[in-house]
């Protein structure tokens, strides 16, 4: 992407850059993918936990939106039309795995993964290194939530990472309001479970 | 366990999803009960990691690729659409206006049969089709069937149908079905010398699909 094309995205609108593109402006849908890959890469990536399929299917969502883009309606966010249309593609993936028998994620499918022995800093141990700490923590809630089931995975990336409202998860997943909640306090149970020994030292 | 409602009330306060009267009396409970409140606590700490660990924006490997790769694969869609397009209208349009014949339409629209093929068994002695029923829409067209040990093919004959004009670019029809996949089938026009004109299928994913000669110049 040129420096020029880059300046612009700031100052063109959505609606602009939509509305060219439905009239067949590729350059004008190449801001938009520019505009939002990142965002929409990282919920792929979040839900997949793996770098390249969480890639291939960020693209997959950005093909169908243009394809679906005649249909679009101007009423609405792009980025939430957008966003459905990429939960949709990494969830359909995400049960096709399921159906396939790889639901569960395990280490090996999570390209971050910590490290073989690696465990939090041990109690009372003052950290040398706080950035690295960090990074290591980080790490171990990619790997928990990576072990997580599809559904409560699910949840956690739409509340955590997104901020969506229950309702809004419900409408998205789809489910009631009762699953949702019931799904992100036994996700965050799991996780508590996971990262118990890392909490432990940190609270 | 605790009840679902507990449960929910724990995370509806943790994700602020509660309006102040009930995060009054939840706090209230908090503070009365130290075991909900440690388990608060660790909720909301592991919420606070989860979200300072998980961003909501991420860097894109090798982001201009993954630009030029969409471009490249909506450029492809548009030339293929483009060519399906070229290539059906002229023949559809042949076809539509051979189906709009006079001749069709005085004959009652039963120059089509339409043959159910409620069983096609491939036999282990002779490998031929085994048609078990047919029908036409009209009562003046029978079909006769059988099989053609010289030509190794099953025969459907249209007695009853007016003739059709010879000049006419479309000038047969058959239907195949898949040796291997049973349920592909297809259907296929050919024009006066014997070449496929446009043939109808469905892909691997059951959609109807068609495929049509390019028009002669």
């Amino acid at each position: 992407m040129p420096a020029s094309a880059a300046t612009d995205l700031g100052e063109v609108s959505d609606i602009d850059l939509v509305k060219r593109s439905q009239a067949g402006d590729t350059r004008a849908f190449d801001m938009l993918v520019t505009k939002y890959r990142g965002r929409i890469y990282a919920m792929t990536y979040h839900l997949i936990q793996n770098e390249t399929e969480a890639w291939d299917l960020a693209q997959e969502a950005f093909i169908k939106a243009w394809r679906a883009l005649p249909n679009f309606k101007l009423d609405a966010g792009f980025y939430t039309w957008l966003y459905r249309i990429a939960h949709n593609v990494t969830y359909d993936w995400l049960r096709k795995r399921k159906i396939q028998g790889d639901g569960e994620f395990d280490d090996e499918r999570t390209e971050h993964r910590v490290a073989a022995g690696a465990e939090a800093t041990p109690k009372g141990d003052p950290a040398p290194d706080m950035a690295l700490r960090n990074a290591e923590l980080g790490h171990r809630i990619q790997a928990a939530i990576a072990k997580l089931s599809p559904e409560h995975r699910q949840v956690i990336v739409l509340r955590e990472v997104e901020g969506l409202a229950y309702e809004e998860i419900a409408a998205l997943v789809p489910c009631s309001l009762g699953t949702v909640m019931s799904r992100l306090f036994y996700a965050r149970k799991k996780l508590q479970e996971q990262l118990k020994d890392v909490y432990e030292t940190t609270l | 366990m605790k009840p679902p409602s507990e449960e929910h009330d724990l995370i509806r306060w943790l994700d602020g999803e509660m309006d102040e009267t009930e995060r009054a009396a939840f706090e209230a409970r908090i503070k009365a009960n130290p075991a909900l409140a440690q388990e608060a606590e660790e909720m909301r700490a592991l919420s606070a990691g989860i979200r300072a660990h998980l961003p909501a924006e991420m860097a894109v490997p090798h982001a201009d690729f993954f630009n030029s790769q969409i471009q490249v694969r909506i450029g492809q869609m548009e030339i293929d659409e483009a060519r399906r397009r070229e290539a059906v209208a002229p023949v559809l349009g042949s076809l539509l206006s051979w189906l709009r014949q006079s001749w069709l339409t005085a004959a009652g629209a039963v120059a089509v049969a339409v043959v159910a093929f409620l069983s096609l068994r491939p036999s282990s002695e002779d490998a031929h089709s085994l048609i078990l029923s047919s029908y036409t829409p009209s009562a003046g067209v029978q079909t006769v069937t059988f099989h053609d040990d010289n030509a190794d093919a099953t025969v459907l004959m249209l007695d009853g149908l007016e003739e059709v004009p010879a000049d006419r670019k479309i000038s047969g029809i058959s239907i195949s079905r898949s040796e291997t996949e049973p349920e592909m089938a297809s259907t296929t026009l050919f024009d006066a010398a014997g070449s496929p004109q446009l043939v109808i299928f469905r892909d691997a994913a059951g959609n109807p699909q068609f495929w049509a000669s390019k028009p002669r110049g």
